[in-house]
């Protein structure tokens, strides 16, 4: 754990809270769920403290009388920024409250049930995934995709929903399938027509955490082929936000071998003097977490992957 | 995806529809960019020469269709540049070039621009930073000191969709940097499209919506369908100047996926409709016969048709460069058979 980078994350976080409570991507925007629920997540990280509970009620303040959560409290429909209110109440103790966004996660639908037998049969000749596997999508009724897939696997084990629960062994199934085949995983469609499209680190990221929390053996093609790919990126010119997800991808499935890419070290290198993390604050959150040490966000509390 | 009927959301959002009516429009009207004549508006449409990304050949090629078909009046105002970053690819030419909106920023301060913006929502990949940092617009962005805009990240607010069709989506949430632009400049790639045939700068304005709100890529406006979308975005949204990177652009699959086809050309004007018309004539297309662009005239977004387009620059003989078209798009083709 790198104590003082993490306590200057966690100054920059707290001292950029908006008066209604939550965070918005940059200090001074308007409070929006994803950026107030990892903003608790890391101070809960660092031990909580002045304004979890203000965060907390601006994340209430966001919910439908449905259960699910919108992007902020004018957003009348349900969002898949609920990932990261569920880590959110999960991390600060409000474990109810939890419970009841991640059975509203749960009963999420994507567009899986809409598709014809037809268009099953499309999507697999143009893009070759089966689109009648369920996972999550970004708003609801809408196709699902890697990003929101993982996330909120990750966000549904880490508030105790079983790896075994059929939404989450959908959600494995899916990201395995939309894997590209060279290895890695981009947005969710590994081809199109006759070309494979590219991986990008970000996608590949998320999807080794989303396979990480729910369990998924690392011996397996999908996770090897992935960290195959990881290590190419990573090698490169990388963003903050891959970075950090990286960083916790490999919590669960560490690099082999010596010389490998250290994403924890190369992201502690971009720490602002201001603490902060290119002045956002959903990066500054998330290499708060990372830079906590192993088990801040991925998997269940108290088990490291 | 194939897009369908959003027939159960359809539904619950109609129950929202009294409430979205009571939301503010973002824009006063519709129509823009136009000339009154006695018979009807007359559009303005510059189409230049541009052999290559030479600053001073762009520098060249767009203060002649700046003067050729004037902007809106730019001085003092704040002006947001929305290019087109699709994707990057090393092999392939997917965005905007930079180097256009560089010369267009230029031109633009030169103008008496009180602030110019840079700003983009990418459809497919979320991670802006490295999209910005790899399509050179962050290098852009810290030379010329301009703010650059991850617009799917942008403050939002909901706005009344004013595409008097819409059903599904009666009210948009839009970013505060498109919302609050005196002028927003749509700076599209000439690329073919594998769903709506092309993109150009009315498809462009995808990217002014939020993936927060509606997620990667942008795929509630496909399920709402795309020429729908299309138009229901552009009626809400003001593109007060459209510029069409021409110079090289997309054939075949696009817009990720197509091969690079050099048209030599940019493709200027204040209205956007226009602008599109005579791109995809550049491209070997008759307009009329793509679904948004026939839809969006039907809104009175602008008009097609060549009588209701001043052309000036070069004849559209001299510059045609026939597109590949996407597989299922050959009936694009002025006199194909229609599908």
């Amino acid at each position: 754990m790198n104590a003082d980078a993490v306590r200057r994350a966690l100054g920059f976080i707290r001292d950029r809270q908006n008066s209604d409570g939550g965070w918005g991507y940059r200090p001074g925007r308007r409070s929006l769920v994803e950026p107030t629920g990892l903003c608790l997540a890391a101070l809960a990280a660092g031990g909580g403290g002045a304004g979890a509970s203000a965060g907390l009620d601006f994340l209430r303040s966001c919910r439908k009388s449905s259960g699910a959560i919108g992007i902020d409290p004018t957003d009348p429909e349900a969002s898949w920024m609920a990932y990261a209110a569920i880590l959110a109440f999960d991390a600060l103790g409000a474990a109810d409250e939890a419970r009841r966004l991640a059975e509203a996660a749960l009963a999420m639908e994507d567009a899986s049930g809409r598709f014809t037998a037809d268009e099953v049969s499309s999507i697999a000749m143009t893009y070759r995934y089966d689109a009648s596997i369920r996972g999550w999508p970004w708003t609801p009724g809408t196709t699902a995709w890697v990003e929101p897939t993982a996330l909120f696997m990750i966000a549904l084990v880490r508030a105790g929903i079983s790896p075994e629960h059929e939404r989450l062994k959908s959600g494995v199934r899916l990201l395995v399938d939309r894997r590209v085949r060279s290895g890695g995983w981009n947005f969710g469609n590994p081809y199109s027509q006759t070309q494979e499209l590219e991986a990008t680190p970000l996608s590949t990221a998320l999807a080794l955490a989303g396979l990480g929390a729910a369990g998924y053996l690392g011996e397996r093609a999908a996770v090897r082929e992935g960290l195959r790919y990881l290590a190419g990126a990573l090698a490169g010119d990388v963003s903050a936000i891959a970075l950090a997800w990286s960083a916790l991808a490999l919590e669960c499935y560490p690099f082999g071998g010596p010389g490998r890419p250290d994403p924890v070290a190369r992201l502690a290198g971009l720490q602002a003097e201001s603490g902060g993390f290119r002045d956002n604050l959903v990066e500054t959150a998330l290499a708060a977490l990372v830079l906590s040490g192993p088990g801040g966000l991925v998997g269940r509390r108290g088990r490291a992957g | 995806m194939s897009p369908a009927p959003l027939s159960r959301r359809a539904a619950v959002r109609s129950l929202a529809a009294a409430a979205a009516s009571t939301l503010p429009l973002a824009i006063p009207a519709c129509r823009r960019g136009e000339v009154k004549r006695p018979n009807g508006p007359v559009f303005p449409v510059a189409l230049l020469p541009c052999p290559d990304y030479d600053p001073a050949n762009l520098a060249k090629a767009l203060a002649e269709g700046w003067a050729a078909a004037p902007p809106p009046d730019v001085h003092g105002k704040r002006v947001v540049i929305k290019p087109n970053i699709a994707d990057f690819s090393q092999d392939r030419p997917i965005h905007t070039d930079a180097r256009l909106v560089e010369a267009l920023i230029l031109l633009l301060r030169d103008a008496g621009a009180g602030e110019v913006v840079v700003a983009e929502g990418p459809p497919h990949n979320r991670d802006t930073e490295w999209l910005f940092r790899q399509t050179g617009y962050e290098d852009l962005a810290r030379r010329l000191a301009v703010p650059l805009v991850d617009l799917n990240h942008d403050d939002v607010r909901p706005v009344r969709n004013a595409d008097p069709r819409a059903k599904a989506l009666r009210e948009l949430y839009l970013p505060e940097t498109i919302l609050s632009a005196d002028v927003v400049v749509s700076v599209p790639k000439l690329k073919t499209h594998r769903f709506a045939g092309l993109t150009l700068s009315l498809k462009n304005m995808f990217g002014a919506v939020p993936g927060m709100k509606y997620g990667w890529p942008k795929n509630v406006l496909h399920w709402n369908g795309i020429p729908s979308s299309i138009c229901e975005v552009n009626a809400t949204v003001r593109t007060g100047y459209s510029v069409v990177d021409g110079v090289v652009g997309m054939e075949g699959y696009g817009p990720i996926l197509g091969t690079a086809k050099r048209a030599g050309v940019l493709v200027m004007g204040p209205n956007a409709l226009a602008v599109d018309a005579v791109s995809a004539r550049v491209m070997g297309v008759d307009p009329a016969r793509v679904d948004y662009l026939a839809m969006a005239q039907a809104i009175e977004l602008g008009s097609l048709r060549p009588e209701d387009i001043r052309l000036t620059g070069a004849s559209l003989d001299d510059v045609r460069t026939d597109f590949i078209l996407p597989p299922g798009f050959s009936a694009l083709r002025p006199g194909a058979p229609r599908g």
